[in-house]
């Protein structure tokens, strides 16, 4: 059986991406007035939790059903965004934007809570004693089908998203660009927002400039952000990224890290799937 | 859609939820780019896949020494060996290769390691082709198309050899498979490896009256009810006919083997028939690798054999420029 060394180290990952979701939440602290969620974070808080809790029992924190209830409102709510998204940009949305990532996230999540069980006679039912607690049984994913398509998706984002870092697609700062604490600001605060010449929530059409796709607003897959550095919710920090940190908080803040994050969600999730089946 | 109009339109509060990703515009990859992510994904999964509790059993060890039976001494020696030190360190040893394999997609889908990466991959994938699957079976006449011969990983080494970022000089590469080696050495170990799979295909081994169907069968148990379907069906179809299937196979080889020095479109027609080969042996033969009986160490030779093909899809002809620039050249020789 894999050992549980092995799936202590993986929750020990996952526990890791919740701190810095966590970190990165209260940085952006968007509870002030005005400030608004940063939904990835807290979607990668709560898989991160779930994920440590399958892997190791000690860390088992709501019930089965809980965790349910809280994946179908992720894949509801990035479900809506996708749907959204590629009306707007296309199928490309699919394949570039972050929701997508997010909503297969989400759903490999409530499979795996959903199809988990004792299950014998199988040909690799060689032992996942340490899974959701249920000590001595052995766990295995109904469906193997589903786990395998599943995590054939998760390391096609990975591995795209690997690409996409070191090829310098996000900004390890936060700097020119306030990733959190947005108050919501009418249109024309939204023009000449310098990092708008770069954001696109989906690859530009051939031959145009990234910046030539989305002329004045900032997009951040199919979301918008103010320019003014004013305009962010709480500005503490003096950067104008409404953070509080100053650098490590811009550094925590930038987009390299939340994709950082996802990459290493994706492949604990790729290895959850296939332990399994 | 534009964001200034849904700010404007006074939903900022719900839709302005920031993406903390804030990308800027997708790092567009070109051809090799793509298929070097590929074979990245291809490696990830078989470090995942290496993690499995089955990999963590005695019967891995045992699947290692299998590797050597039927081989001359000289190869067969070592691979006892090595499984022997498998079965006496299988906990390290194992999270080692699968760490390893897992560092490997890493590094190629990450951009400023991919040579290494590459690099690694062949001394990786011939290392495994001895030690772990006793040259394929290339010695003791077990190599056939159906069951993966002449071993997956050698796939991957030539995989790696062929999409190896760097660009001769000289004329334009006809596929992208030519890039890094030119075009004779190219279609060389084309044509070498496809003549070798319809050469197998005719050994006695392989073309005995249930040789073939006895492959399939065997990759049956505990399959998911639809692809244990798909098996059976295949099985049916081939049962008692090891020869007419062995010789068919061969006339495919050997057709697929010669396209790639054939005009453009009778290439892409004999690519065609070797991916759309590679995928019917995967599902109907090698059952997606058997990953889905858990136990697979990989995916098989099927998603391999389709990427090498689509890395000698013959390049799109383009107008012929005034003198392109050699600093875009170089730029684009990067990483592909």
């Amino acid at each position: 059986m894999t050992p549980n060394w092995l799936l202590d180290l993986v929750a020990a990952f996952t526990l890791v991406v919740a701190g810095v979701s966590a970190a990165r939440l209260a940085v952006a602290r968007p509870w002030r007035a005005g400030s608004v969620i940063i939904d990835t974070d807290i979607a990668h808080l709560l898989m991160a939790i779930a994920m440590a809790g399958m892997l190791t029992p000690s860390l088992r924190t709501f019930p089965s059903a809980v965790w349910e209830v809280i994946f179908a409102g992720l894949i509801v709510l990035f479900g809506f965004r996708v749907v959204r998204d590629a009306r707007a940009n296309g199928l490309r949305a699919l394949a570039a934007g972050h929701c997508a990532p997010h909503l297969v996230h989400s759903a490999s999540m409530l499979y795996m809570f959903l199809a988990i069980g004792p299950v014998g006679g199988s040909a690799g039912a060689a032992g996942m004693t340490g899974m959701s607690g249920m000590s001595g049984s052995m766990e295995l994913l109904k469906y193997p089908t589903l786990a395998f398509v599943f995590t054939l998706i998760l390391i096609g984002y990975g591995i795209w998203d690997l690409d996409q870092l070191s090829g310098k697609r996000y900004s390890l700062s936060s700097a020119r660009m306030p990733l959190a604490g947005i108050r919501a600001t009418p249109a024309p605060a939204l023009a000449g927002a310098e990092p708008a010449a770069a954001a696109s929530s989906g690859p530009p059409p051939e031959g145009r400039a990234a910046g030539a796709a989305r002329p004045a607003a900032g997009n951040a897959d199919g979301r918008a952000f103010p320019a003014d550095p004013d305009a962010v919710g709480g500005g503490a920090g003096g950067d104008g990224t409404g953070a509080v940190g100053g650098r490590a908080g811009q550094f925590l803040l930038s987009p390299a890290v939340t994709v950082g994050a996802r990459v290493v969600m994706g492949a604990a999730m790729a290895f959850m799937l296939l332990i399994l089946i | 859609m534009s964001e200034v109009a849904v700010a404007a339109g006074g939903r900022a509060a719900l839709r302005g939820r920031l993406g903390s990703e804030a990308p800027s515009a997708a790092v567009r990859p070109d051809t090799r780019r793509a298929l070097q992510l590929g074979l990245a994904a291809i490696w990830l999964l078989d470090g995942v896949l290496q993690y499995q509790p089955f990999m963590y059993t005695k019967a891995f060890a045992r699947s290692l020494a299998a590797a050597a039976a039927g081989n001359p001494a000289v190869i067969a020696r070592p691979i006892t060996w090595d499984a022997t030190l498998v079965g006496h360190h299988l906990v390290l040893l194992n999270t080692i290769f699968a760490t390893i394999q897992l560092l490997l997609g890493v590094g190629i889908a990450f951009r400023p390691t991919v040579r290494l990466a590459l690099a690694a991959s062949v001394a990786w994938s011939l290392g495994v082709w001895w030690f772990g699957e006793g040259l394929g079976g290339v010695l003791n006449g077990g190599a056939d198309l159906v069951n993966g011969g002449p071993g997956a990983v050698i796939l991957y080494a030539l995989l790696a050899v062929l999409l190896w970022p760097a660009d001769r000089p000289g004329k334009p590469a006809p596929c992208i498979a030519a890039r890094a080696v030119g075009a004779p050495v190219a279609r060389a170990l084309w044509l070498v490896l496809w003549l070798s799979f319809g050469c197998s295909a005719l050994l006695p081994a392989n073309r005995a009256p249930q040789a073939i169907n006895g492959m399939i069968v065997s990759m049956n148990s505990g399959q998911p009810g639809w692809l244990a379907a798909i098996l059976r069906a295949a099985a049916a179809l081939v049962a008692g006919q090891g020869l007419a299937t062995s010789i068919v196979l061969a006339v495919a080889c050997a057709v697929v083997a010669v396209g790639v020095y054939l005009p453009r479109r009778a290439a892409a027609a004999g690519l065609a028939l070797a991916i759309v080969m590679a995928v019917v042996v995967w599902v109907a033969a090698q059952a997606l690798g058997g990953i889905l009986a858990s136990g697979a160490t990989d995916p098989n030779s099927g998603p391999l054999l389709v990427l090498l093909a689509l890395a000698y899809w013959p390049a799109r002809r383009r107008p012929a420029r005034p003198a392109a620039p050699s600093a875009a050249a170089a730029a684009g020789s990067l990483v592909g």
